[in-house]
């Protein structure tokens, strides 16, 4: 998938933000299945431009094109489906159904992506075999934290966007965790965009943004 | 598209407690509502097909001549009966298909009706009655005990249907020692029979069966004929007051005794009256003018081929006869009903409507109280018609156990009353009627369109409000 941003400002964002931002108020393209990095402290609107591009956001100036197609254009139809099968999101607040076990979070998608491994040899490679017949609320954050990435990678998509998701594991499982993405993002052709507070994560980015 | 969601975890991720006090008065507001829907459509129909069966055959009539003034101001004017002339032009108008004389009782007659089945035991009903009878060609069936021999002490008896149902709706309820009738049971009743004026002849009689088409009390033709021979009194009716001198003489006196005293000295200055019009004073040698009275009935029946025609109708207006429909129209009783069951319906539909605004808005607290997760499922790229079928299916779920209740409240009360309907004579099909069951499927219909209509509007509403984090323009 291809992206482009043209002038794009969020509505609430400060002008000192903008000013100093490598992506707002100015022009990004990120090539198909490229790699990408944004990182930046709290605040300066890292899961904004997330929002924008997942369609949750309208409350923005300027342009987001995907493959040439204005974000704006997309009916709610359009929308569904791009969530469905074209683009995958781990949400910073992960998202998940706390009355439903780890498994059930885990098959509860719409519709699952053939190029993943299955769920269990996913929860292995993260060390989650043994939890998932727990109740989500009985998971510690970061436990919670690889359930929500092993669901975002069992959905479709031809573009992956992850929202801080590493910020409550240790070294270990961020290695696990990154060797996964790769793996799963290179099967399945897409593009990556990860937001990170500072960090630089284990992966082959092309691009690294600083907000 | 591979369905790869589990339907179970679907519905388990948006599974809330819904407001339980308000989806009981919905559910209960339904079921009261469509039962009495239910069964206002299903009376109405019972009721109708009643009304269709028990209305008499519509091409019988009855004539009689105009009764005008007292008896004595008829007195040798027209005569009451009609001759062999007037039965022989009646036969010869256009749509008079045959026509058949009433003969009546020239006797008293008293009944004792035993409503327990037993002479002698309880209270019985007792009234001065009147006995005709027709040819058996215009019975609308000849029961098999419509027979009488000569000096047989018992006398079979048919009454119009509408006595019965009298009886039932009428005397009943209001008098405790007398127990409502089905047709059975009524039959069954032993009649005591007492003729004449001081019961010289006691008879055993019995309702053998219910006319819809004769309006009358009916004997066999036999037993008339030969009772009116044995104890008939031909001055029967006709007595009047003898004036002598201006002023009245004695006890009413009958034609034939007036006869007797035709020679004494003053007869030529004597006055006779009518007892009902003692002013209308003629001599009484005018009064025994009058002709001898044909023979023939008084009253006929007229089957016609379908209605009167217009030369029937020339020729009832020209010779100034009367005619009757034999059974009174239905039309004040089907308007009655129509109120009753509009009634009925109306106030089944008024519930309906606050049960289904009721369950509309309970559904959307529903939908409201999982608005966490509704959210949470568009955002993993479930449609909104994959959410609204979890909340349509709950509503499926709730409504058709209510619906399932209505038509087992409606049921049970039908066959109710339809078994305490037979008692009285009154044969319904128990059970609900295609109708009826096909009106509850346009209503179930409505109801379910309706709601689903009102739970996809509350998810999209959920998806599209301002405060939403994932609103589309």
């Amino acid at each position: 998938m291809l992206i482009e941003l043209n002038d794009l400002v969020p509505d609430p964002l400060p002008e000192k933000i903008v000013e100093a931002s490598g992506i707002w108020g100015g022009e990004l393209r990120i090539e198909t299945r490229s790699k990408v990095l944004v990182s930046a402290q709290s605040g300066m609107g890292k899961s904004t431009l997330l929002h924008i591009l997942y369609g949750l956001r309208q409350d923005y100036t300027g342009t987001a094109k995907v493959d040439g197609t204005c974000l704006r254009q997309f009916s709610t139809q359009e929308w569904e489906r791009v969530r469905r099968e074209r683009i995958s999101l781990q949400f910073q607040d992960l998202r998940l159904f706390p009355n439903l076990s780890a498994r059930e979070n885990l098959l509860l998608l719409p519709q699952s992506n053939p190029a993943a491994p299955s769920l269990e040899e996913m929860a292995e490679r993260l060390e989650m075999t043994p939890f998932l017949n727990q109740s989500l609320s009985t998971l510690s954050q970061g436990q919670r934290q690889r359930m929500a990435l092993v669901r975002t990678l069992r959905k479709p998509f031809r573009f992956l966007m992850l929202d801080e998701p590493f910020s409550h594991l240790d070294e270990t499982n961020q290695m696990s965790a990154c060797s996964l993405i790769e793996e799963i993002v290179d099967r399945n052709q897409a593009g990556l965009l990860v937001s990170s507070l500072g960090s630089t994560p284990h992966l082959p980015f092309d691009q690294i943004i600083e907000l | 598209m591979k369905e790869s969601v589990n339907q179970s975890i679907l519905q388990a991720s948006l599974q809330v407690s819904g407001p339980r006090r308000e989806l009981l008065i919905a559910s209960l507001g339904c079921l009261m509502g469509t039962s009495l829907l239910l069964l206002g459509i299903q009376f109405y129909q019972d009721a109708y097909a009643y009304l269709e069966q028990s209305q008499g055959p519509k091409n019988y009539f009855t004539l009689n001549k105009k009764v005008s003034g007292g008896a004595l101001v008829n007195l040798g004017k027209n005569d009451q009966n009609f001759g062999p002339d007037e039965l022989l032009e009646i036969r010869q108008t256009e749509g008079v298909r045959r026509l058949g004389g009433f003969s009546r009782n020239q006797f008293p007659v008293t009944v004792y009706i035993w409503p327990t089945g037993t002479v002698g035991l309880g209270a019985a009903a007792k009234a001065d009655l009147f006995f005709e009878s027709i040819p058996d060609e215009f019975l609308d069936f000849i029961p098999p005990d419509w027979e009488w021999e000569e000096n047989a002490s018992f006398v079979p008896i048919m009454v119009p249907k509408f006595y019965l149902d009298l009886w039932n709706f009428g005397l009943a309820p209001s008098r405790v020692e007398y127990p409502s009738l089905s047709t059975k049971a009524a039959s069954g009743m032993p009649i005591e029979i007492f003729i004449g004026k001081s019961r010289e002849a006691t008879l055993e009689g019995r309702f053998v069966a219910f006319s819809k088409r004769i309006n009358s009390v009916l004997v066999p033709e036999s037993f008339l004929r030969w009772a009116n021979q044995k104890y008939g009194q031909p001055d029967a009716g006709k007595f009047f007051f003898l004036w002598k001198e201006g002023t009245i003489s004695g006890p009413p006196i009958s034609p034939s005794a007036l006869s007797a005293l035709r020679n004494e000295a003053k007869f030529t200055e004597w006055e006779v009256s009518p007892l009902d019009q003692p002013a209308n004073r003629i001599p009484a040698a005018e009064a025994l003018a009058e002709p001898v009275a044909s023979d023939g009935p008084s009253r006929i029946i007229l089957e016609v081929v379908d209605n009167p025609s217009p030369a029937l109708h020339a020729l009832i207006e020209e010779m100034g006869y009367e005619m009757n429909r034999e059974f009174p129209e239905q039309d004040l009783i089907k308007k009655a009903l129509n109120g009753l069951f509009l009634g009925m319906v109306g106030i089944g539909l008024i519930i309906s409507i606050l049960s289904i605004s009721t369950f509309a808005s309970s559904f959307r607290l529903v939908v409201g109280r999982a608005s966490e997760p509704t959210r949470n499922l568009i955002l993993l790229g479930f449609s909104k018609d994959q959410i609204s079928r979890v909340f349509f299916h709950r509503f499926i779920r709730l409504f058709s156990t209510t619906l399932l209740g209505a038509v087992l409240v409606s049921w049970a009360s039908k066959y109710y009353l339809a078994e305490k309907a037979k008692d009285l004579g009154f044969e319904s099909e128990s059970g609900l009627s295609a109708i009826s069951l096909a009106c509850l499927a346009v209503y179930a219909a409505l109801y379910l369109i309706l709601n689903k209509r009102v739970i996809e509007k509350s998810v999209g509403e959920l998806v599209n409000q301002p405060s939403s984090p994932i609103r589309h323009p």
